[in-house]
């Protein structure tokens, strides 16, 4: 739940990236990071693996202004994706107020990413979270690759497959190129302190 | 589409997923395209191109081997650690959000710099125990039992814990190493009425002794000397040949297990041994005999 100190008047608020390996959440926190330069209010910090791969978590802080005269402070964390880090994971869930589900839009991901939301919808039962309940924005990333020939899902598809229940505000995103990233931060900033707002009773 | 259209895409999809890092789907391309250039060897007039896809495939089986292999956990850089120390404790009381940090760089893998943070936060009675049930923890975690052991006796010759504290630790440490089946017994915490294994410096100035016969007619009878010389932990007593039944109760390597020890500073009991016995021949205390007593613990 977010962190509000009252002396400092400050609200810090975590929204995690989830979602399978290789799907595109570090690319997501590095092109905010490069972008969003006037939010961002400290170094990304990586924790990575050999090959490139997450080993704990990416974490990149961000101040986006005013709430109630509040300083909203966001934080923003990345999962490791690979099966074999799930206990890592479910560290960096917690205490979670927001989540960005990226979903890779190549085809041979498919059950990849019915399993990575599988992963997630536990790990939040395991807090006493639901996905249902929990501010979640779904991305559907890697849509450039259609331009070369490589077989990704339809929106429809993806839709259908992860988005069926949850019903949770989707973006189509390249986040190598930075498409759709800005919008689906905006959105899970947006949801997450709507929440936050109806939790503190504002 | 046809069989080289086909092979191109296979191929294209293949060194895209590569550069993805998805090594699993790369490798299936790769050899999904393998198989259809075998089986259309009469069409395919590029006949290097077979063993350039064997190439691909046994670099990516190198590269996921190379994955598989690397380390779960790795010490991370002072800038991950801190994220890790400070943004996975959350806690509300200060004693506790600072172990929670450690904690978490504990559970993070990073044993090394949890163990100073723990180490520092020793000095917090409230949480000193926890704090050294964690460190215990780092120790076995690194695999480092000998210097968990080193640890604990550190301790028990230290004034930071009771001795029921120490015991509990001991307990504790101990039960990891069995279930670890490390055949390593822990010594027992000194309780206070333990005595101490003493060094020629540590004994005071003794100017008398209080033995107390340990069996026979006269057993729980206590018996004062004075003592006659004293040289470091090795005191000197002269026992009249009358006094029979001691004389032949004390001889040489006989252990005192009560023994009172007085000094002018204050009174102590302890253990010693017989170390010398001797008739004197000859001045003025002709007949008596020398005891030498080694002080063995106070």
């Amino acid at each position: 739940m977010a962190n509000i100190n009252l002396k400092d008047r400050e609200i810090e608020c975590k929204i995690v990236y989830y979602g399978p390996g290789r799907c595109g959440k570090t690319t997501n926190l590095e092109y905010i990071f490069k972008t969003f330069r006037k939010q961002v209010t400290g170094d990304m910090v990586c924790a990575k693996t050999e090959g490139d791969r997450t080993l704990f978590f990416d974490f990149l802080p961000m101040g986006v202004g005013k709430v109630k005269g509040f300083d909203v402070r966001i934080q923003l964390y990345t999962v490791p994706g690979q099966v074999k880090y799930a206990s890592t994971r479910k560290m960096v869930l917690r205490e979670v107020d927001g989540l960005v589900f990226v979903a890779d839009s190549l085809e041979v991901r498919r059950e990849k990413n019915a399993l990575s939301l599988k992963d997630l919808h536990q790990n939040l039962k395991e807090y006493g979270l639901s996905i249902m309940k929990i501010p979640l924005i779904l991305q559907y990333n890697k849509r450039d690759l259609a331009e070369q020939n490589i077989p990704i899902m339809s929106i429809e598809q993806m839709e259908k497959d992860l988005n069926r229940q949850l019903k949770a505000p989707s973006f189509p995103a390249s986040a190598v190129i930075g498409t759709g990233v800005g919008e689906t931060l905006k959105a899970i900033i947006k949801l997450t302190l709507q929440s936050m707002k109806q939790k503190m009773g504002w | 589409m046809d069989v080289k259209e086909r092979i191109k895409s296979l191929l294209q999809q293949a060194d895209i997923y590569q550069a993805q890092g998805l090594l699993n789907e790369a490798k299936d391309r790769y050899m999904q395209a393998g198989q259809i250039i075998k089986q259309h060897e009469d069409v395919i007039r590029n006949k290097s191109l077979l063993s350039s896809i064997a190439a691909k495939v046994r670099a990516i089986n190198d590269d996921m081997k190379r994955l598989e292999e690397s380390p779960l956990l790795r010490e991370m850089p002072e800038q991950v650690q801190e994220v890790i120390r400070t943004k996975f404790s959350f806690s509300k009381d200060d004693n506790l959000k600072d172990m929670e940090g450690a904690i978490a760089l504990a559970k993070f893998g990073q044993y090394k710099r949890a163990l100073r943070e723990f180490n520092e936060l020793l000095s917090r009675e409230d949480i000193r125990m926890d704090v050294a049930k964690n460190i215990f923890r780092c120790h076995m975690a690194m695999d480092l039992i000998e210097d968990a052991a080193v640890q604990y006796e550190q301790w028990m010759n230290g004034n930071l814990f009771s001795v029921g504290q120490l015991g509990k630790l001991r307990f504790f440490l101990q039960n990891i190493l069995e279930k670890k089946g490390i055949d390593r017994q822990l010594p027992m915490p000194d309780d206070p009425g333990r005595e101490k294994e003493v060094t020629q410096e540590e004994i005071l100035d003794i100017s008398s002794v209080g033995i107390t016969i340990s069996e026979g007619v006269k057993k729980g009878e206590t018996i004062e000397y004075d003592v006659s010389f004293q040289s470091g932990n090795v005191i000197n007593i002269l026992i009249s040949s009358t006094d029979k039944y001691l004389l032949e109760h004390l001889d040489v390597g006989i252990t005192l297990d009560q023994v009172q020890f007085y000094s002018p500073m204050a009174m102590f009991n302890g253990k010693a041994v017989v170390s010398a016995k001797s008739k004197i021949e000859s001045g003025p205390k002709q007949g008596y005999y020398s005891l030498d007593i080694k002080i063995k613990s106070i």
